[in-house]
């Protein structure tokens, strides 16, 4: 276990900058995600603090010890990647205890670590197998398996669970996040999915243009985004955002009455506010639904007010059909209001 | 129907191709199993086949195959020498240009494949004088080094290509494993590379099994000759023996066909690998 700590870190690609000075700390044992979409900078982190990008300027230190001149191999860190890559000519067991044969540990000590290793992840049965004889999930936790062998100060995973479907992918996660509990060792994990984030990290770290955007808890995020892009990236459905002026303690937009605080008179804003805090009421805001999707547990509704289309989730059934007027109540409390210009949050 | 067209239109092309390969090898073996009278009789078949001229052969029973054995052994001696330093020398550019991404390295491949420019036949007498300055002149390395340098431009390039495929997270995974350059290469590269290195290690193999040129050049002494030149000095006499002439390349070419044969899964991969620029 091992602390990480980004300091003033930048990157540049020939004259593109990809980062902007990034300061990070990470604490022991914690699991933190780096989130965004693609080309935000996240993976090129990662690749430099696994010390396959050269540091362009600033400073990355492991437990303390900056390792910007130090190479990735004496870094003791382990990497998954997306790819998996696992060396094709090698057995599972042969690639799990690559790095120890490399390190000249002896064959007894390989054999007990890649076995541990075998039984957390369910490998055992396949340890003589070849990667090409195996199922994309199999591959993957082989990949997870060639790092624990190694029991490094930092896991490093860079988009993981891309490469699976749906259902492995939800089930790859519970996986991984056990794995920590279990292991309770450092991990940065890179992901473009806000709800791999959500679901798994300690801590996330939302980055846009080679800038992290917001850096806290995932409930933390989610309740008061402190910028428009992280409002609108965090959440699924995502948040309903549209433009309005702040009038007499509420906001102007669409044609209604917005209930809001925060925002001086007159401020042009956009006002953000969650599907599931636009639950369909007696009256308020009238919209027309145009699509209804029912999911069992709860309702998805697409409606539109003055030509502008609003998700709204309700819990349980909705007897609402398209074409149907429906009424929504939202609440200040659960409102975000971000300045039009800057997208910074106003909302206290 | 359609189908049917298709297959047909294929055997019409097909066979005249075929023929047209096999007919100069039917030849051969015609004259092989043929006494030296009925040799030239035109006939498709001898009217008295015989397995004697191999027997001359292997005995060497003639004046000109006396050092038959020696001289087979000194193309294959050649052969798999340039197979090996060809590898040995691709496989390491390759991996420099490709892998490790040599400052330079591109600009070193394409100044060798530039060398294909001139014709190996233009190249023949700065080499001989090369090689004699270097004291090397009727030696095998001689040729040995000289059909090295002849291969290597393409064998880079093919190796260069094939490398390229690879994915590159490998390298990545195995420097975070803790793998130096030097293990990178010896326990991920190059089992991975094996296919595309049987293939080019062939081709170099055949290449040099298959001169003429600068073997007749470079080397002058029976002793030191390979066999393609010693079948050349068959033609030295008013009266060739024909017969036996045939037999010795027919015997000549058998271990490069079995060679290609043993390999045949690798060579088509391998030598079109670097064919396309995915």
């Amino acid at each position: 276990m091992a602390t990480v700590a980004f300091r003033e870190v930048q990157k540049s690609f020939g004259a593109t900058k990809v980062l902007h000075g990034i300061s990070l700390d990470i604490a022991e044992g914690e699991f933190m995600v780096l989130v965004g979409p693609s080309g935000c900078g996240k993976s090129t982190l990662l690749r430099m603090l696994a010390g396959l990008e050269d540091i362009g300027a600033g400073q990355i230190a492991i437990d303390g010890r900056v390792v910007n001149d130090v190479d990735s191999k004496d870094r003791d860190i382990a990497m998954v990647f997306q790819s998996y890559a696992l060396y094709p000519h090698m057995t599972v067991r042969d690639n799990m205890g690559f790095s120890l044969k490399l390190r000249k540990e002896k064959q007894g000590l390989i054999d007990e670590r890649v076995a541990t290793a075998a039984k957390i992840l369910n490998l055992e049965p396949y340890l003589q197998r070849y990667p090409r004889e195996l199922s994309g999930g199999q591959r993957q936790r082989v990949a997870m398996g060639r790092a624990i062998v190694r029991d490094p100060k930092v896991f490093l995973f860079d988009e993981p669970l891309s490469n699976l479907d749906a259902k492995l992918r939800v089930a790859m996660r519970a996986e991984i996040k056990a794995l920590h509990q279990r292991l309770k060792t450092t991990t940065v994990y890179v992901t473009h999915d806000q709800i791999e984030a959500m679901t798994m990290a300690d801590r996330i770290a939302v980055m846009h243009d080679g800038r992290i955007e917001q850096l806290g808890e995932p409930l933390e995020l989610y309740d008061r985004p402190t910028t428009l892009f992280v409002a609108q990236f965090i959440g699924s459905p995502a948040m309903n955002v549209f433009d309005g002026i702040v009038k007499g303690g509420a906001v102007e937009a669409l044609g209604a009455r917005w209930p809001a605080r925060g925002g001086s008179e007159g401020q042009k804003v956009k006002y953000g506010i969650r599907p599931e805090h636009l639950e369909p009421a007696a009256s308020g805001i009238a919209a027309e639904v145009i699509v209804v999707e029912p999911m069992g547990a709860e309702t998805e509704l697409l409606v539109k007010i003055a030509e502008t289309s609003l998700t709204v989730m309700t819990r349980g059934r909705s007897n609402a059909g398209p074409g149907e007027r429906i009424f929504l109540a939202p609440q200040a409390v659960h409102a975000h209001l971000f300045d039009a210009a800057s997208g910074q949050r106003i909302t206290t | 129907m359609n189908k049917f067209v298709r297959e047909a239109k294929l055997w019409l092309i097909a066979i005249p191709i075929l023929l047209w390969t096999l007919l100069p090898i039917y030849h051969i073996f015609l004259f092989s199993i043929s006494t030296k009278d009925s040799a030239f009789s035109g006939a498709l078949w001898p009217a008295k086949p015989t397995l004697h001229n191999f027997v001359v052969v292997f005995r060497q029973e003639h004046f000109y195959l006396h050092h038959f054995w020696e001289q087979i052994w000194n193309s294959l001696w050649i052969a798999v020498a340039v197979g090996v330093l060809t590898l040995a020398v691709a496989t390491c550019a390759a991996f420099a240009i490709s892998r490790l991404k040599v400052r330079g390295g591109r600009i070193v491949m394409n100044a060798a494949l530039f060398t294909y420019f001139i014709p190996a036949a233009f190249l023949a007498v700065p080499m001989y004088k090369a090689m004699g300055t270097y004291g090397l002149l009727n030696s095998r390395w001689s040729l040995v080094l000289a059909m090295v340098t002849l291969a290597s431009p393409y064998a880079i390039w093919v190796l260069k290509q094939a490398s390229d495929k690879l994915p590159w997270e490998l390298d990545e995974a195995a420097r975070i494993d803790g793998a130096t350059p030097l293990q990178l290469f010896r326990l991920v590269y190059v089992p991975l590379m094996m296919p595309s290195l049987v293939a080019i290690g062939t081709y170099a193999l055949i290449l040099a099994w298959n001169e003429y040129l600068y073997a007749f050049l470079l080397l002058s002494h029976e002793n030191t000759i390979p066999l393609a030149v010693g079948l050349g000095h068959f033609l030295a006499s008013d009266d060739s023996p024909w017969e036996l002439l045939m037999a010795t390349a027919l015997v000549y070419a058998l271990p490069p066909a079995a060679i290609y044969y043993a390999f045949r899964r690798y060579m088509v991969g391998g030598l079109t690998a670097g064919a396309v620029k995915a």
